[in-house]
């Protein structure tokens, strides 16, 4: 680009314009009843590693809402704004949908809610807006904060693309309703996968920051994955000596039921470049083309038209 | 290099402190991360679940009731309800309805609703009567309660038509409750009218009092009478359309509540109304015109207010309401969000003002 000043245009992270696409929640509905425990079946090791998911992002998603409600004022410009809008009314829309599966999990005998209360205490409380003097620590926080979603951020749209491309899944005969959940959650995060990092550069920015929020994002997501995977491998009714390990992680990845450590590896010297950007990982086409067919964000069309 | 005597002392602590965690995860696996008092996650609003259509019965002329059951005869209780509670039921085409409840809420097993074929509605009515036959599967969401029962000693309900719905399973519970109540049942003619048979039993159980009015024997129903005779103080509920309702709200007696139950869908527009809105933490107050949204009036005023769907549905524009009755026309938030709170992209005021936590 020529009006980029020469110095910064090889380390300045360059937009592909073409994967940008105009975001807006959908009305989404999962019916749970018939979705079995191990919705993988036979394999509740790649269940419970996925389903870690549940636990995660209601109060996550919740968060990272009430994170960004703060920075709106911030945000100089237009076409940000409308982006981070549409992007608020998805996230809130995976958290309600996520948290839909918890009751159902219960019911099966597998009662979640001693991890996901330590969950909503990690986002609610730890990472909550604190007891800070206005002015410049406020903003210090908030900005740390907006900082840790574009990180984490980057691993949704890795597992979004992933997911999206799991074919594996199918293959095993996975429950449809749960894997129309995941890929069209995962979709919507490749399709609003750069809104965060783009906010980010634009209120803050920081090279400093970028790496900083990075490890600690990287390390609670490894933290608390493995921890949930332990827990529901530990308290699955039907298992007699639930195991969790890291080797059978490996195992699976090589399988393609999840994602390989290799891939997981790579991904982390692309989110330090310096020229990093999200839209030069993944297909907002593939995105868009899934949600045209997903049952659950066809019906969300038909309501929306019904409701009309 | 250092010595072989600080090698083995490291490497002895490090596996006595990785014994000591793993004996405390073994008694408290969660160790060591605390937890959230009042856990949020896990509570979802609402649920959707697919139920089946077990019964459909012509219960008077263009009314069906339909019983809905869960597909799996072996799946626990479905969620309790209160007379006056509603299920919102997603049509075939993706439309979305609300109908009152008007079987028995000890029943746990079925839900059971009635509905009028409307000719000239919006299409609601017609896909139920047409698409939901016997053995088809509908989703479900809910129930809610907009139109509760409240205890008091004397009760005065006024149902018109199909709007003996939400009314009948609180006759039951008023005549449970030992509680004096009258009904006035109005409608076309005895043939259009559902459940006459179980509302006039109901009605010789000894406190309660039926008046069935047919429009087609015995005219329009007359407000003025509508509350002869009744008790200091009887709560009002009335559900019927819109004529109906207003007449009764007229010839309202001085020291009763009315309570309403509108056929209106929740996210109708037609019949919004001008009305002010009070930013109480800014300061001011804004106007909100009979087409445009709270949420449009107050962007006019503070730019950064959060929002996101529009729709009702994402929740994002939830604001905590100080005063001032609402109308809520959303489709996410609960009852119990709904007495001081609201989304204000979608629900409107019920009266000329509202005060805003903004």
């Amino acid at each position: 680009m020529s009006n980029t000043p020469q110095a910064r245009s090889d380390r300045a992270p360059q937009p592909i314009a073409s994967e940008w696409t105009a975001l807006k929640a959908r009305k989404v509905s999962f019916a749970w009843e018939e979705t079995p425990l191990h919705w993988l079946p036979g394999d509740p090791f790649t269940t419970h590693t996925i389903n870690v998911l549940h636990l995660l992002l209601p109060a996550g998603e919740r968060w990272f809402v009430h994170v960004y409600k703060q920075v709106l004022p911030y945000i100089e410009d237009e076409q940000l704004r409308a982006d981070v809008i549409g992007f608020i009314g998805q996230e809130a829309m995976h958290s309600q949908a996520h948290d839909e599966v918890l009751p159902h999990l219960r019911e099966q005998g597998l009662d979640p809610t001693p991890y996901t209360a330590q969950i909503d205490w990690f986002f609610e409380k730890l990472l909550g807006d604190r007891t800070l003097p206005p002015g410049r620590p406020r903003k210090w926080w908030l900005m740390e904060r907006v900082a840790l979603i574009a990180a984490i951020e980057h691993y949704t749209a890795f597992l979004g693309d992933w997911v999206l491309n799991a074919d594996e899944l199918d293959r095993r005969g996975a429950d449809p309703t749960m894997l129309d959940l995941l890929r069209w959650h995962g979709a919507e995060e490749v399709e609003h996968r750069s809104v965060a990092f783009d906010l980010f550069l634009h209120v803050d920015g920081s090279y400093a920051r970028r790496v900083r929020t990075w490890a600690t994002a990287f390390s609670a997501l490894v933290f608390l994955w493995q921890r949930g995977a332990r827990f529901f491998m530990e308290n699955d009714p039907t298992l007699v000596d639930g195991k969790a390990s890291f080797k059978e992680f490996f195992a699976k990845g090589r399988q393609g039921v999840l994602p390989t450590a290799g891939a997981m590896v790579r991904s982390i010297p692309r989110y330090l470049n310096r020229a990093y950007h999200p839209s030069h990982e993944g297909s907002t086409q593939q995105a868009v083309a899934y949600l045209a067919s997903s049952p659950a964000a066809l019906a969300a069309e038909a309501r929306e038209k019904g409701a009309a | 290099m250092p010595k072989i005597r600080t090698v083995v002392a490291v490497a002895g602590a490090a596996l006595l402190v990785r014994k000591a965690v793993r004996s405390r995860m073994a008694t408290a696996p969660l160790w060591p991360m605390p937890a959230l008092e009042t856990p949020v996650s896990g509570r979802p609003r609402g649920r959707a679940q697919r139920l089946r259509v077990a019964d459909r019965t012509e219960v008077a002329d263009g009314v069906v009731r339909l019983r809905l059951v869960p597909r799996d005869a072996a799946a626990g209780p479905l969620p309790a309800w209160e007379p006056g509670a509603h299920l919102d039921l997603v049509l075939p085409s993706g439309a979305v309805r609300q109908y009152s409840l008007c079987g028995d809420p000890a029943d746990r097993t079925a839900y059971t609703v009635a509905t009028r074929l409307i000719e000239d509605g919006r299409g609601g009515s017609r896909e139920v009567h047409e698409k939901l036959a016997e053995g088809t599967e509908v989703e479900v969401r809910g129930p809610r309660n907009r139109f509760p029962l409240e205890p008091s000693h004397a009760y005065v309900f006024v149902a018109g038509g199909i709007g003996i719905t939400p009314v009948l399973p609180m006759l039951r519970a008023a005549e449970a409750s030992g509680a004096l109540w009258q009904l006035v049942y109005a409608g076309r003619s005895r043939a259009s009218m559902p459940f006459l048979d179980e509302v006039e039993r109901l009605g010789r159980g000894g406190r309660g009092r039926v008046t069935v009015l047919a429009e087609d024997e015995d005219g329009r129903p007359d407000a003025a009478a509508l509350f002869d005779g009744v008790p200091q103080a009887a709560a009002v509920y009335c559900c019927g359309p819109e004529g109906l309702m207003d007449a009764v709200a007229a010839a309202l007696p001085h020291g009763s509540a009315l309570h309403l139950e509108r056929f209106t869908p929740a996210a109708a527009t037609a019949g919004s109304t001008a009305f002010e809105v009070e930013l109480r933490r800014t300061g001011g107050t804004v106007a909100v015109a009979a087409d445009e949204t709270v949420l449009a009036a107050v962007r006019k005023k503070l730019p950064d207010v959060a929002y996101s769907c529009e729709q009702g549905f994402c929740g994002t524009c939830q604001l905590r309401v100080v005063a001032g009755e609402v109308d809520h026309r959303d489709e996410l938030l609960t009852d119990e969000e709904r007495r001081d709170s609201m989304l204000v992209c979608v629900s409107r005021a019920r009266g000329a003002k509202l005060v805003l936590d903004l």
